[in-house]
C-alpha cells in the first residue's frame, strides 16, 4: 500500500464528508466535567484540536478529514541536520483523517474505524484500521510508513582537512511496517487468532570499507525485511486463563558496497605508507543474510481460591542467519601483518549463527490477610548464540603473485539471567499503603572468538545485585495522592564498568486538585549509581524535577492552559584509558536541561454564530554541560468555522535547534500549514 | 542448571497450593448471593451511563451468559445492588473507582485475570505503584477510544500525565517520533507488564521490542557486541531522547566506547567488568578515531568481521 492509492481514496472520502446531507449534533467525546479531568488526561502540544469521533445510531459515517497544504521556509543553517531530526518539507498533505463506519444491519461487520495520518510525502505516514463484529471477529491493520534520514555533520570527519563535510556513517532510508491480527471469537471460552507484520527498509547511504592500513568512505545500499508469523489460542474460563502461540519469522538483508571501477578513492589516510599511497579503484561488497526462526510462548494465570493468584509464562524462540558475503577490490592496498602491498583482492565468507533463546517466569500473589498481600516471582532469561564462518581471501599482485588464506573461526555468546523478587504490600488504611520487598540477581555472560587472535578473544563476567525495595502510596481524599518509592543495591559484579552497581532510586510523584478548574502535579526521580572497583571509579548520578498544571477556569468554556516544567541534571565520572598513552583518564559528561512545554487554548468571540479557536504555545528545551543545546518549536494555530461541517484551519510553527560547541549542526525554519477539516 | 535445580524445590508447595484451591472451589452453579437488583433497575437513574455502556464492549456481560452476570453487568463490578436500589444511598453500593487500587483491581481481575497482555502483570511496576486499571481505562465509555485510548497522540497524552519526565525528554532533539504522533508509548512499553526490563514490549516471543522495528538490529550475529544481547540498546543509546546525534548518551561517540573498553586485559578479571581496551594504534588525536563507529561501523554486531569493521 503506497501513498499513491491511499490518497486519492482518502481524498475522495473527504469530498464525500463535505457533501453529507446536516447530520445530528455529534456527542461529545468526553462527558467528563474538565474541572474533575485528571492530570492524565490534560492535552498534549500536538494534540488535535478536536475530540475523537463518536459513534451514534443515527451516523453510518462520522469522523473528519483535514486536508492542506504545507510551506516550508529556507532552513537557515544545516539541512542535515533538519532533515536529520524534523525533515517536514512542503506540498499537499492529508494531514490527518478518522472516521468510523458502521453497518446498521450488522452484516458484515458492525463498525470499521479508521485512521491516517501526515501523508502527502511527510516523514511519518500512518494508517489504521480496524474492524469488529461482535460474538464473530476483530480485525485490525497498521500500517507505517517513516523516513529514516541520518546525514547529521560529524564532529570527527577524517576528510575536513581536504574540504570535505561528510559524515562517514550515514542513510536515507525509509522503514515500512505492516501489522495485521485476526482475532476469531467462536465462543465464549477460547479464541483463536493469526497475525502478520512486515518490517521493511530500503534506501542509500555512505558507509565505510575497511581494509588494513586505510579505510574508505563509499556509497551504500541497504535493504532489509522480516516477516512474522503468527498464530494461537486464548482459553479464558472462570478460574484460569492460558495463552499458546506459535510463531515464525524469515529475514533478509542486502548491502551493497560500491565504488565504480575507473575511480580512485584515497580514503580516510591521505599519508603514504612506506612511500606508497593507499588507494582503491574499485569495489563491489555485497551482504547476502537470510535468517528464519521459530517461537513458542505459552502464558498462565489462575484464581487458584480466593487468596492465591498464580501465573507463569514460558518463551522460547531460536532465530539463525546464513551469511554469504563477497568483496573484490582492486587499488593500491597494504597487508599490515606480511608488509606486503597487493592490487586486487577476493574476500568470501560462508557464515551462519544460531540463538536459542529461554526465558521463563513465574509468580503468586497470596493474602493470606484482608491487609496483607504477599507477591513472590521468579523469572530467568537465557540465550545462547553460538556462530561459525570460514573465510576465503586471495591477494593478487604484480607480476602474478596470489597468496589465498583460509580461515575457519567460531564464536559463542552467552548470558544467563536470573531474578527472584518478593513484595510485601500492606493497606494501612483504604488510603494508605507500604510495601517493602528484596530483590536477588544473578547472573553470567561470556564472549569467545576461537582460535584467538588479535583483540581478547575471551570475556566473561558475573552479575550479583542485592536490592531492598520500599514504596508508600497515599491517597487521602480524592483530589491528592501521593506515590514515593525507594530502592537500594549492593552488588557483587557487574557486566560492564558503567552497569548498575552500587545504587540508589528515589521516585515521587504528587496529584493535587487545588481547584476544579485547577490540577497541580509534580514529580522527583533520582539515581545514584557507584562502581568503586579501582581503575574505575565510577560515580553517576541523574535528577529529574517536573511540575504541570491544568487549568480550565469554567470547565475550559473560554479558555484552558496545559503546562509542565521539567529540571534535569545528569552528571556522570568515570575513569577511562586513551589506547594511545594508557595514562588514567576521566571522562566527565554532565547534563543539564530546562524542558518547558506549554499550550493555551482560547475561543474567540463568535462572529457568525460560530466560535473561532486560538491554539498556542510549545515545546522548549535549553542545555548546559558537555553539548550545550537549544530546541525550541513554538506553534500557533487558528480554527475558523466556515460552515457547519467545514473548518478552515492555519498553523504556524517555528524549529529552531542551536548548538554551542558544534555550530555547523544549527538550523531554524518556519512552517506554515493551512487547509479544511470536512466533519460528518 | 543449580540455580533452576533451587527453584524446582519450592515446586512442592506450589503443587500443594494448587491443590488446596482446586478444593476449595466454590460448586458449579452456585448462584451469586442476593439481592441483585438487575441492569434494568440501574438504568432508571443513572439513564446517560447506562444509554454509553449499552455501546461499550463491556454490554457483552449484560447479555452474554458466560461471566455469571447476565442482566446484571452493573453489579458485576459494583455488587449486589438492591440495597443501594432501595435507598439511593452511595454508601449502598461499592464503587471501584472510590475503592484502593488493589481492591479496584481484584474487580477488573474477576475476568482479566489474563490476557496475553497481563502476564507478567505482577511484576509491572504499574502493579507495585497501585495504579489501578481505571487509571488508563474507562469502564462505561463506548466510541473508538471507549475502554482505552487507542490514538498514538491520545496513548501519549494519557502516559505524561504521570510521566511528565519521561515525556520532557521526547522534547529534546533526537528523539523516537511521539510528540509528532508517529508512534505512542504503547509501541515500546506493555503498561501491564513485561518479562523484560522497564516493561518493554516484546517481539517474537522473548526478543526485545526494539527489534521490531530495527529488524537490521536483530540477528544472531556471527560476532555479536555484547552490550546489546546483555543489557540492550539503553546501553548505549538514551531511548526516549537526547541532545546528543542518534539518541546516544555521551556527546561523543569515543567517550561512550572508552568508558567500557578501558579495561587492560591482564587485569580485567579484576575489575570484574567486560571490554578491553583498544590496541595502541587508535590515536585520539586523529580525527579518524575520535569517532569510533567511523570504522567499527557495524557495531550492532557483524556477520562478517570479529572486530565489528564490516
Amino acid at each position: 500500500m503506497t501513498r499513491h492509492t491511499i490518497l486519492p481514496t482518502i481524498l475522495t472520502m473527504g469530498m464525500l464528508l463535505g457533501q453529507a446531507p446536516n447530520p445530528p449534533a455529534q456527542p461529545p467525546a468526553d462527558p467528563a466535567p474538565a474541572g474533575q479531568k485528571p492530570a492524565a488526561e490534560q492535552k498534549a502540544p500536538d494534540a488535535a484540536p478536536a475530540a475523537s469521533p463518536v459513534p451514534s445510531t443515527e451516523n453510518i459515517l462520522a469522523g473528519y478529514i483535514d486536508l492542506g497544504y504545507r510551506w516550508r521556509t529556507a532552513v537557515d543553517g544545516s539541512l542535515n541536520t533538519y532533515r536529520s531530526i524534523v525533515n517536514l518539507g512542503s506540498g499537499p498533505k492529508l494531514l490527518g483523517a478518522e472516521f468510523t463506519i458502521l453497518d446498521p444491519k450488522h452484516r458484515a461487520f458492525d463498525q470499521i474505524q479508521v485512521r491516517a495520518n501526515s501523508f502527502g510525502d511527510d516523514p511519518y505516514q500512518t494508517l489504521h484500521v480496524d474492524v469488529k463484529k461482535t460474538k464473530l471477529y476483530n480485525f485490525s491493520a497498521d500500517y507505517r510508513d517513516l523516513a529514516y534520514f541520518n546525514y547529521l555533520p560529524s564532529f570527527a570527519d577524517p576528510l575536513l582537512s581536504r574540504g570535505i563535510v561528510l559524515n562517514e556513517q550515514s542513510f536515507d532510508t525509509r522503514r515500512r511496517f505492516a501489522s495485521f491480527q485476526l482475532d476469531l471469537l467462536p465462543g465464549n471460552w477460547f479464541q483463536p487468532y493469526f497475525a502478520y507484520d512486515r518490517d521493511a527498509g530500503s534506501g542509500t547511504g555512505a558507509s565505510v570499507f575497511v581494509t588494513d592500513a586505510n579505510e574508505f568512505p563509499v556509497p551504500s545500499r541497504m535493504h532489509d525485511r522480516t516477516n512474522l508469523f503468527r498464530g494461537g489460542i486464548r482459553f479464558e474460563m472462570r478460574r484460569f486463563h492460558a495463552t499458546l502461540e506459535e510463531g515464525g519469522t524469515t529475514f533478509n538483508s542486502d548491502q551493497t558496497l560500491i565504488q565504480a571501477p575507473g575511480s580512485t578513492a584515497g580514503g580516510n589516510v591521505s599519508t603514504p605508507v612506506f612511500g606508497q599511497p593507499i588507494d582503491i579503484t574499485s569495489l563491489l561488497a555485497a551482504y547476502g543474510v537470510s535468517g528464519s526462526s521459530t517461537y513458542s510462548k505459552g502464558l498462565f494465570s489462575g484464581n487458584v481460591t480466593p487468596w492465591l493468584d498464580v501465573y507463569g509464562q514460558f518463551l522460547f524462540s531460536q532465530p539463525d542467519t546464513h551469511v554469504a558475503y563477497s568483496q573484490a577490490d582492486t587499488g593500491n592496498l597494504l597487508l599490515q601483518s606480511q608488509l606486503l602491498f597487493f592490487t586486487g583482492q577476493q574476500f568470501l565468507v560462508s557464515a551462519s549463527a544460531k540463538l536459542p533463546h529461554t526465558s521463563a517466569s513465574a509468580g503468586a500473589e497470596i493474602r493470606p490477610f484482608h491487609r496483607l498481600r504477599i507477591v513472590e516471582s521468579w523469572m530467568t532469561d537465557r540465550l545462547h548464540n553460538a556462530g561459525s564462518l570460514l573465510s576465503n581471501q586471495t591477494l593478487t599482485g604484480a607480476g602474478g603473485f596470489s597468496q589465498q588464506t583460509t580461515a575457519l573461526l567460531a564464536s559463542s555468546l552467552v548470558t544467563n539471567y536470573n531474578q527472584e523478587q518478593i513484595d510485601a504490600f500492606y493497606d494501612v488504611s483504604p488510603k494508605l499503603m507500604v510495601r517493602g520487598g528484596y530483590r536477588y540477581v544473578w547472573g553470567n555472560a561470556a564472549d569467545a572468538v576461537l582460535p584467538p587472535a588479535g583483540l581478547a578473544s575471551a570475556d566473561q563476567a558475573k552479575l550479583r545485585h542485592n536490592a531492598g525495595l520500599g514504596g508508600v502510596t497515599f491517597r487521602p481524599t480524592q483530589k491528592l495522592s501521593l506515590i514515593g518509592e525507594v530502592e537500594g543495591s549492593s552488588s557483587g559484579g557487574a557486566y560492564f564498568r558503567t552497569s548498575l552497581y552500587n545504587y540508589q532510586k528515589v521516585r515521587a510523584q504528587a496529584r493535587y486538585q487545588l481547584l476544579n478548574s485547577l490540577n497541580l502535579a509534580a514529580d522527583f526521580t533520582f539515581l545514584h549509581n557507584q562502581n568503586p572497583a579501582a581503575g574505575v571509579n565510577y560515580d553517576y548520578r541523574a535528577q529529574q524535577e517536573s511540575l504541570s498544571l491544568f487549568w480550565a477556569p469554567g470547565g475550559g468554556r473560554v479558555w484552558d492552559v496545559t503546562g509542565s516544567y521539567t529540571r534535569s541534571s545528569l552528571r556522570s565520572d568515570i575513569g577511562y584509558l586513551p589506547p594511545q598513552t594508557l595514562s588514567p583518564q576521566t571522562s566527565l559528561y554532565t547534563d543539564n536541561a530546562h524542558t518547558a512545554t506549554v499550550l493555551f487554548n482560547v475561543k474567540l468571540p463568535r462572529s457568525t454564530g460560530f466560535a473561532p479557536k486560538l491554539t498556542a504555545g510549545g515545546s522548549f528545551f535549553i542545555s548546559s554541560g558537555s553539548r550545550p543545546t537549544s530546541y525550541y518549536t513554538p506553534l500557533a494555530t487558528l480554527w475558523v468555522p466556515v460552515v457547519k461541517h467545514v473548518n478552515w484551519f492555519t498553523e504556524w510553527r517555528y524549529y529552531g535547534y542551536g548548538e554551542a560547541f558544534y555550530l555547523y549542526e544549527g538550523f531554524h525554519t518556519h512552517l506554515f500549514t493551512t487547509g479544511l477539516r470536512f466533519t460528518r | 542448571m543449580r540455580n533452576i535445580r533451587k527453584e524446582l524445590v519450592s515446586s512442592p508447595t506450589l503443587l500443594a497450593c494448587v491443590v488446596l484451591g482446586l478444593a476449595a472451589l466454590p460448586v458449579a452453579g452456585q448462584q451469586p448471593s442476593p439481592p441483585y437488583a438487575g441492569s434494568e433497575t440501574c438504568q432508571v437513574c443513572h439513564e446517560d451511563i447506562a444509554k454509553a455502556f449499552a455501546k461499550s464492549t463491556h454490554h457483552l456481560v449484560d447479555t452474554s451468559a458466560k461471566r455469571g452476570f447476565k442482566g446484571q453487568a452493573c453489579e458485576s463490578c459494583h455488587g449486589p445492588g438492591q440495597k443501594h436500589a432501595e435507598s439511593t444511598s452511595a454508601a449502598d453500593i461499592q464503587n471501584p473507582g472510590k475503592l484502593a487500587a488493589a481492591a479496584a483491581d481484584k474487580v477488573c481481575m474477576t475476568c482479566h485475570l489474563n490476557g496475553s497482555t497481563q502476564a507478567g502483570r505482577l511484576m509491572s511496576s504499574h502493579a507495585r505503584d497501585q495504579v489501578a486499571c481505571t487509571t488508563c481505562h474507562k469502564v462505561h465509555a463506548n466510541g473508538p477510544d471507549g475502554l482505552a485510548v487507542r490514538k498514538p497522540a491520545a496513548v501519549n497524552e494519557l502516559c505524561q500525565g504521570c510521566h511528565r519526565n519521561v515525556w520532557a525528554q521526547f522534547q529534546r532533539p533526537n528523539h523516537h517520533k511521539l510528540p509528532e504522533g508517529a508512534m505512542s508509548c504503547v509501541d515500546c512499553h506493555n503498561p501491564h507488564g513485561s518479562i523484560r526490563p522497564a516493561m518493554t514490549q516484546t517481539f517474537a516471543a522473548n526478543e526485545p521490542g526494539c527489534l521490531k522495528c530495527h529488524g537490521d538490529k536483530r540477528g544472531p550475529f556471527i560476532f555479536e557486541h555484547g552490550p546489546m544481547r546483555f543489557e540492550g540498546c539503553a546501553t548505549c543509546h538514551e531511548t526516549h531522547g537526547s541532545a546528543n546525534p542518534r539518541m546516544l548518551a555521551r556527546q561523543e561517540v569515543r567517550f561512550l566506547c572508552l568508558e567500557c573498553h578501558s579495561n587492560l586485559p591482564t587485569v580485567s578479571n579484576k575489575t570484574g567488568a567486560i571490554g578491553v581496551v583498544p590496541p595502541a594504534f587508535h590515536n585520539l588525536n586523529l580525527p579518524r578515531f575520535r569517532n569510533c563507529t567511523v570504522c567499527h561501523q557495524k557495531i550492532h554486531g557483524s556477520h562478517v568481521d570479529r572486530n565489528l569493521l564490516k
